[in-house]
């Protein structure tokens, strides 16, 4: 009796969980003024909806959550690629399934902006990471400036018109990046420690070789790989050299590093967000690119003892 | 640094003592799940827990007490699909955990995303663990330990001749449902304090070397769990020397000790 009361429950929750989608699945899919941008990450997502302001329908692809490397496309997804103006990603080395639905899809009138071009690209082995190139492009300031750039030269292209409008969005925008880049430097001129402390993957090599800061985090540029414990050591090691007292971690995702190496020295835990994904209610919200990254220099400041 | 020097920190022995401790309850559970063909069965609930997480977040519940009743009623289901239905016990853990996985995939999908990176949470790493998490693996250890103790005649005389324990009155039902139940615990659990990995490996690798040495079943349970916390310290200890992630090294011990077993029994 009790089982089948168990599976009366489970039945009726996958029913109610059926209703659910079934209204979730209509998608509108009708803006013919607008142009329709697709973005890969959410920096892209976040300056191609600066830049095309009330002109442009922009849509994230990635969900929150999700890592850009073991994502996989639904059928919908690549509809909405093939229906699109404007697609944004950043290169193979990010999201090896973006040339495949590149090379399927029968889209014309797509401009494609590959982000991973127009930027100065740091190469893993100069970071001692191995081959391939660093993918978190966006946190060097000035290669977002860049990828903004992109995005202006691909909307301008498509929408000659309205040219005047996405270019002054975008020359907007590109000033308030230059300010911040401007604060990081002020704000991180004056500080305790240099070393940058991080429970997560590599991700903060553009920002730490721009504001001229050491860098040691427990994984490599992907999140999968496992830190061995002479890392941890090292970590730990280095953390105890300079007396801060703060170890960083990652957004969306476990900090159990981070935490471990907070219970072995008693260091507190700080977040320092890469922008590469955002919470659902962060999206909801409408937190931008720039909120995050003077979060970011914020709780750098606190981390490093800065002035 | 040298080895004695990374040693001394208090995440190292945290890795030794909440490992040897997984180590311990796994490869005691795992001999009974060995003979009774379900060696899978730990691979193919973590796949579920996948699912059942996805599950959870999708309602809004808090993932991991959603996960425990989801899988347990999963297992079960895989015994009754071995047991009544006559599938091999491979056939079973791939039906369910094959949904399991698709089921948690759909859901990720559906919820459009979740505000975490599910994986992260649900995997745990040896050499990340919190002095609570160890706590929790010795308790985890104790109480399975106990109740394999207390029914210990029952497990036995099933697992090796189902019928003639019916005949002489045992509840094979529910003495199988309990083995799978405690296994399902401690897949859910177990996999987020060391990782799937290791909990799979632990679960079959350390029986079946024990298996080798063809000795009373006593003796058997006893041997494989001296392999498996053998295996656990020494890992640790190469994964040092030879600056490797510790649960690999841990894996790849135990198979080597496998391997010696097996030419061993070959050779006499």
């Amino acid at each position: 009796m009790k089982k089948r009361i168990i599976f009366l429950i489970l039945a009726v929750a996958a029913l109610l969980a059926f209703v659910w989608m079934l209204n979730y699945r209509v998608i509108s899919n009708k803006n013919g003024e607008k142009l329709s941008v697709v973005a890969t990450l959410f920096p892209y997502y976040d300056f191609a909806k600066i830049v095309g302001g009330d002109k442009a329908e922009v849509s994230l692809l990635l969900p929150p959550g999700i890592e850009a490397h073991s994502f996989e496309p639904k059928p919908s997804d690549i509809f909405k690629i093939n229906s699109a103006d404007i697609f944004v990603y950043t290169g193979d080395f990010m999201e090896p399934w973006a040339k495949d639905i590149l090379i399927g899809i029968n889209n014309k009138k797509l401009s494609v902006v590959k982000a991973g071009d127009v930027v100065s690209l740091l190469n893993g082995s100069d970071e001692g990471l191995g081959s391939g190139a660093d993918p978190h492009i966006w946190l060097d300031l000035l290669n977002s400036e860049n990828i903004v750039d992109g995005i202006l030269t691909a909307f301008v292209k498509k929408d000659p018109q309205n040219s005047d409008f996405y270019i002054q969005n975008a020359h907007n925008l590109k000033n308030e990046l230059k300010d911040l880049d401007n604060s990081f430097k002020a704000g991180l001129s004056n500080c305790q420690t240099k070393t940058l402390i991080y429970g997560g993957h590599y991700a903060f090599g553009y920002l730490v070789k721009r504001y001229g800061l050491n860098y040691l985090a427990a994984q490599g540029f992907a999140p999968d790989s496992e830190p061995t414990a002479r890392d941890l050591a090292n970590l730990i090691n280095e953390l105890k050299k300079n007396n801060v007292g703060y170890v960083f971690y990652e957004e969306l995702s476990s900090p159990k590093i981070a935490e471990t190496i907070s219970e072995e020295t008693g260091a507190k835990l700080l977040l320092l967000n890469t922008a590469e994904k955002i919470t659902k209610e962060d999206l909801n919200n409408n937190v931008s690119f720039i909120d995050i990254i003077k979060e970011d220099l914020v709780n750098l400041k606190t981390g490093l003892g800065c002035q | 640094m040298d080895i004695l020097e990374i040693i001394q920190f208090a995440f190292v022995q945290k890795a030794f003592i909440a490992g040897s401790f997984v180590a311990l309850l796994c490869s005691v559970l795992g001999l009974f799940l060995v003979l009774q063909r379900l060696s899978l069965i730990g691979d193919g609930l973590a796949h579920v827990s996948f699912g059942a997480i996805a599950m959870g977040l999708f309602f809004g519940l808090y993932p991991i007490y959603f996960a425990i009743p989801v899988v347990i009623l999963a297992s079960v289901f895989i015994l009754k699909l071995v047991k009544k239905g006559r599938f091999s016990g491979d056939a079973a853990i791939g039906i369910v955990s094959s949904a399991g996985i698709a089921g948690g995939v759909i859901l990720a999908s559906l919820s459009n995303g979740f505000n975490v990176d599910l994986f992260s949470y649900l995997f745990g790493n040896i050499l990340a663990i919190s002095s609570a998490e160890m706590y929790f693996s010795i308790f985890l250890s104790v109480v399975v330990l106990a109740v394999i103790y207390l029914f210990y005649y029952d497990l036995f005389s099933i697992t090796f001749n189902e019928d003639y324990a019916k005949t002489t009155g045992i509840k094979t039902e529910r003495i199988n449902s309990l083995l799978v139940v405690l296994t399902a615990i401690t897949v859910v659990l177990a996999v987020k304090v060391v990782g799937v990995m290791l909990v799979s490996s632990l679960l079959i690798l350390p029986a079946v070397t024990a298996l080798q040495l063809k000795r009373s079943f006593k003796a058997t349970i006893f041997i494989s769990a001296v392999f498996a916390v053998f295996s656990v310290i020494i890992g640790i200890i190469l994964s040092i020397i030879l600056n490797i992630p510790a649960g690999a090294s841990i894996v790849m011990c135990n198979f080597f000790v496998f391997i010696l077993a097996f030419l061993l029994r070959n050779r006499s």
